[in-house]
């Protein structure tokens, strides 16, 4: 017996643009949807779920991160109640419920709370910078120590924790017995899916958009790597510092055609665009931006004398690092992949 | 006796003549010896054989027609339209159904098939054999129409037929007029309150110097037939004189010692024994409920114009038609029946309109202020168990259209829709629509698997096996539990019983035909409007009642009816009154007379249907239909029991 929560939708809706109370349970979403299926039937089921407030449902279910958003359910709905953006809301708000922090929700719902931790960590670069008399060595030399630190960190205590507070709600509250070896079993799902995103070519004429995130994937992964742990700002290795161009263009290129796609709307994932999407997508944007250009100017010798090129890059750096990775959009890298490896589980489960 | 018969046997397509052998039908009747000619046609109603046929009648002069076809309920007026139009009675037409009662029924035996119709065909020729030219029956029509209920449709028809030019007897039963209207609020779709409407039909209502109202008042006596009813209405007074102090009023009210439940709120209030439903209704002058009333007196010591000194009076009215729009009463739950009279925050819809009536800012129920509504509809309504099969039709629209005035009115209202299906058909989809989007849930069942209410501690709980959440079992705390109640016939038939009017399975008022004679009944001369006839909104109980009002009025408008002359008719020498006719009469058509110091029956022609119901139990075989007499009847036998 579930008791019925009204209050819920009012919740729901401070994470996303979406109007359930409009649905008349016709099941058009479900109906056009091409990676639904009889055992994981959505959008609809999550549209009910939602209107009645059934939290603990939705908490344990995994529908919400099986749906990669081709936005047909919100473009065939007659009531034009928005399906699609309900079920991105839905992460977003499962996003929320993992994290044990609590700030994810906060940063979600509230977009002052959100500028000012932007402004604060900007501020506090600066400050840094200038306690340091903005010596560029000293600064660069913090600044790789501080990816390495802030990677640990956000993963150990934030991430990992979180990833764990996942499976307990949609594998273990489930009460189904899995036996232990499906989790190795299973592996395999896991790095496919964090790698390729491969569930996302299910999707109807999806196949650009996911070629576009799959080398954006790569090229962020693989520029991660090349910056902290081939120290690519201070290499002399010809391949590492071509390696790095190429990378950090691709994530600046792949991420210009994503906000193009958002402000001219033009197709139904870019056109309900909340706080978090912009700051997500307009963040990488400059992550790749700043990046190729604090190497440009150390190979044309500027650097020395436009100290304030690599502050930028810190600070959207330090503001990536810690507010988007660990509480923003960041985390559906790990939740979409995470989610596909307990769905596998739990189809093992006895 | 004829002897320039026409027979006309039609293939119906195929639907006739792939069982029948038509042509061999043709040749069995041709030599008969009244059969002048005999044809056969692919379709007898088609426009061509119309023209041929009246021709046929014209240039050869036939004087009978017997068209061998369908049913009679399907075709017999068209032909006797043919026979007319060719200058012959219609009465000279007889009609022989071989479709429904051969080719359909006996599609398995051919021959069978094709014998059985050479019979019937026989039989209709043996009938019109001797056919007589019947004139109609004209009575005299009085222009005046009795309007029983005041009503929104009974006004309504009330003012549609005095603009017409009839007299109007506009009768209430209640003291004040206005019906179930009156007791609603805000009305879908159209905003206005029920108050607004009665107000304006009121006024319309009075300003006609042909319609007469009279509250207060019912029909107890009728007699007469379609075209000359003479009514006897007993008038109860209301006890108050026309000129009255408002403030005098007032007093007379507080210091009323007896309280009883106030049924224009469904119970859930109490009024005084002087009252007035609200204080500008209509008629504006209270009335005292004589039936509860003490008389102690203390009234009269503070009011002058208290009277009880008036005595009831008796009216008696002549109408030619009589317009019933006696309206409906909302069904009553059972004990039990979701929770009804055992969970103290379990109401009626109507109910529930009125407490949305007296609550201002806060939605206040026993005390408490409520929050969380949950409705339940179709009860009362398309009951599986019940006899109230039918659906109710203005409850899903109506409580929709309440759940968002009080969800706009109040602050932090839920609404919380049990349905069977939601049938806001027509305009008032939009209500449904802005519901939803307002944010009230919808939950359903099947008829099988109802909700259920409980108490569970100083909690209400509604559950529900949700058929719209794959049958999720479901539950909602309700600070108040409304029954979307839907509508029945008055408990109070008084009215029917007395005209005799036949009630459909669903004991509402029945018309002679859903579709194409809607608002007539079976007693010639009354018409039924509005909700007396079955669930209706108010838009449906003013089409009904504008058509009444026409139907009502084309009888009477001419001053002169003209009757179909197929009756039954008593033989004067015969008959020795012993009054087994008057007894089997269905519709009071027999009368008791004195003829030459004899007592004998008469059959009043206005009122006999043809019925034949008298024929068989007169022992003296005094009677007879005309148009069907023993004769003809024995005739027919005669031709049917014929050898081929």
């Amino acid at each position: 017996m579930a008791r019925i929560n009204p209050e819920f939708t009012d919740e729901l809706k401070k994470y996303g643009a979406f109007d359930a109370n409009a649905c008349y349970n016709c099941g058009n979403c479900t109906a056009v949807c091409t990676l639904s299926d009889e055992e994981n039937s959505f959008p609809r089921k999550m549209v009910r779920y939602s209107v009645l407030g059934l939290e603990s449902e939705i908490q344990t279910s995994l529908d919400p991160w099986l749906c990669y958003y081709c936005g047909e359910c919100s473009s065939t709905c007659p009531r034009e109640a928005n399906p699609g953006e309900l079920m991105m809301s839905l992460r977003r708000w499962l996003t929320a419920k993992y994290d044990w922090t609590g700030l994810s929700g906060l940063l979600y719902k509230s977009l002052a709370a959100s500028i000012a931790a932007f402004v604060f960590l900007a501020a506090v670069v600066v400050w840094f910078g200038a306690y340091e008399h903005f010596h560029i060595e000293t600064i660069m030399h913090y600044g790789h120590l501080f990816e390495v630190f802030a990677i640990s960190f956000v993963f150990t205590f934030i991430l990992l924790p979180n990833i764990i507070h996942m499976w307990w709600l949609t594998v273990v509250k489930s009460g189904k017995h899995v036996p232990l070896a499906a989790y190795f079993k299973a592996l395999g799902e896991l790095v496919v899916h964090m790698f390729t995103q491969k569930r996302a070519l299910g999707c109807d004429d999806n196949q650009f958009r996911w070629l576009e995130h799959f080398i954006l994937v790569l090229s962020y992964l693989s520029l991660l790597f090349t910056t902290v742990f081939l120290d690519w700002f201070s290499t002399n290795s010809m391949f590492i510092i071509v390696l790095g161009y190429v990378e950090s263009a691709l994530i600046f290129i792949v991420t210009f055609d994503f906000v193009r796609h958002r402000i001219i709307k033009d197709k139904e994932i870019s056109k309900h665009s909340q706080p978090s999407d912009w700051l997500f997508v307009v963040w990488l944007f400059m992550m790749g931006l700043t990046a190729f250009m604090v190497r440009l100017f150390i190979d044309l010798n500027w650097l020395d004398d436009n100290v304030w090129m690599y502050i930028i890059q810190l600070i959207v750096l330090v503001q990536w690092a810690l507010i988007i990775v660990p509480f923003g959009k960041w985390t559906h890298f790990l939740y979409r992949s995470f989610a596909m490896y307990y769905h596998k589980i739990n189809e093992a489960a006895v | 006796m004829k002897k320039k018969v026409g027979v006309y046997i039609c293939h119906c397509g195929g639907n006739i003549s792939d069982y029948v052998d038509v042509e061999k039908v043709r040749k069995a009747v041709e030599k008969d010896e009244s059969v002048f000619l005999a044809k056969t046609t692919m379709f007898a109603c088609a426009d061509s054989n119309q023209k041929e046929m009246v021709e046929d009648i014209k240039d050869q002069n036939l004087d009978g027609v017997v068209v061998a076809s369908c049913s009679p309920k399907l075709h017999l007026l068209t032909f006797r339209a043919v026979a007319e139009r060719a200058g012959m009675n219609k009465y000279n037409y007889v009609h022989a159904n071989i479709r429904e009662q051969v080719s359909w029924a006996h599609s398995d035996n051919k021959p069978g098939a094709t014998e059985k119709a050479i019979k019937i065909v026989k039989a209709a020729i043996a009938k019109v054999r001797n056919a007589e030219s019947l004139d109609p029956v004209r009575v005299k029509a009085i222009k005046a129409v009795a309007v029983i209920g005041a009503g929104v449709a009974g006004m309504r028809a009330a003012i549609e037929l005095a603009e017409a030019g009839s007299e109007v007897y506009l009768i209430e039963r209640e003291f004040f007029v206005g019906g179930r209207v009156a007791q609603w609020d805000d009305l879908c779709i159209t905003e206005e309150t029920g108050k607004e409407l009665i107000t304006r039909l009121y006024d319309e209502v009075m300003k006609h110097k042909h319609v007469t109202l009279f509250t207060g008042a019912e029909v107890v006596e009728n007699s007469g037939s379609v075209g000359n009813f003479n009514l006897k209405v007993k008038v109860t007074p209301r006890h108050f004189n026309l000129q009255c102090n408002p403030g005098e009023l007032q007093k007379a009210i507080d210091v009323c010692p007896v309280e009883v439940p106030d049924e224009f709120n469904f119970n859930i209030t109490k009024r005084k024994a002087i009252y007035h439903n609200y204080p500008s209704e209509y008629p504006q002058l209270p009335a005292i409920d004589v039936k509860n009333c003490t008389r102690c007196g203390a009234c009269e010591k503070v009011c002058s114009a208290v009277d009880f000194f008036q005595k009831i009076e008796y009216l008696n009215l002549k109408v030619g038609s009589i317009l019933l729009a006696t309206g409906f009463d909302p069904y009553e739950p059972k004990k039990g029946e979701f929770g009804y009279g055992e969970i103290d925050n379990v109401v009626t819809f109507p109910q529930f309109k009125r407490i949305v009536h007296y609550c201002d800012d806060k939605l206040m129920y026993n005390g408490k202020e409520v929050k969380n509504i949950a409705y339940i509809y179709c009860v009362g309504s398309r009951q599986v168990d019940g006899d109230n099969k039918y659906c109710s039709r203005y409850c899903c629209t109506a409580n929709i259209h309440t759940a968002i005035t009080v969800k706009k009115k109040y602050k932090g209202i839920h609404n919380f829709h049990f349905n069977r299906g939601i049938r806001t058909y027509g305009k008032a989809e939009i209500w449904y629509d802005e519901s939803s989007r307002l944010g009230d849930i919808y939950l359903q069942s099947f008829e099988h698997d109802p909700p259920a209410v409980e108490k569970q501690g100083d909690k209400t709980i509604v559950k529900i096996k949700d058929v719209l959440t794959s049958d999720r079992e479901l539950e909602v705390v309700a600070d108040l539990v409304v029954l979307v109640t839907g509508m029945v016939p008055r408990k109070e038939n008084s009215i029917g019983n007395l005209l005799k009017i036949p009630k459909g399975r669903d004991k509402f008022f029945n018309e002679i035909h859903m579709k194409l004679r809607p608002v007539e009944t079976v007693i010639d001369g009354v018409t039924i409007a509005g909700a007396s006839q079955g669930p209706k909104n108010i838009m449906e109980s003013m089409n009904s009642a504008l058509s009444a009002a026409t139907k009502s009025f084309s009888l009477i408008d001419s001053g002169e009816l003209a009757l179909e002359p197929t009756v039954a008719r008593v033989d004067e020498q015969k008959c020795k009154w012993c009054g087994k006719c008057d007894d089997a009469c269905s519709y009071s058509a027999i009368d008791k007379i004195e003829l030459d110091g004899r007592t004998i029956a008469r059959v009043n022609s206005a009122v006999c249907k043809g019925c034949g119901m008298c024929l068989p139990v007169c022992p003296s075989n005094a009677l007879d239909l005309i148009g069907l007499a023993d004769k003809d009847m024995e005739n027919m036998i005669d031709a049917l029991l014929s050898n081929v």
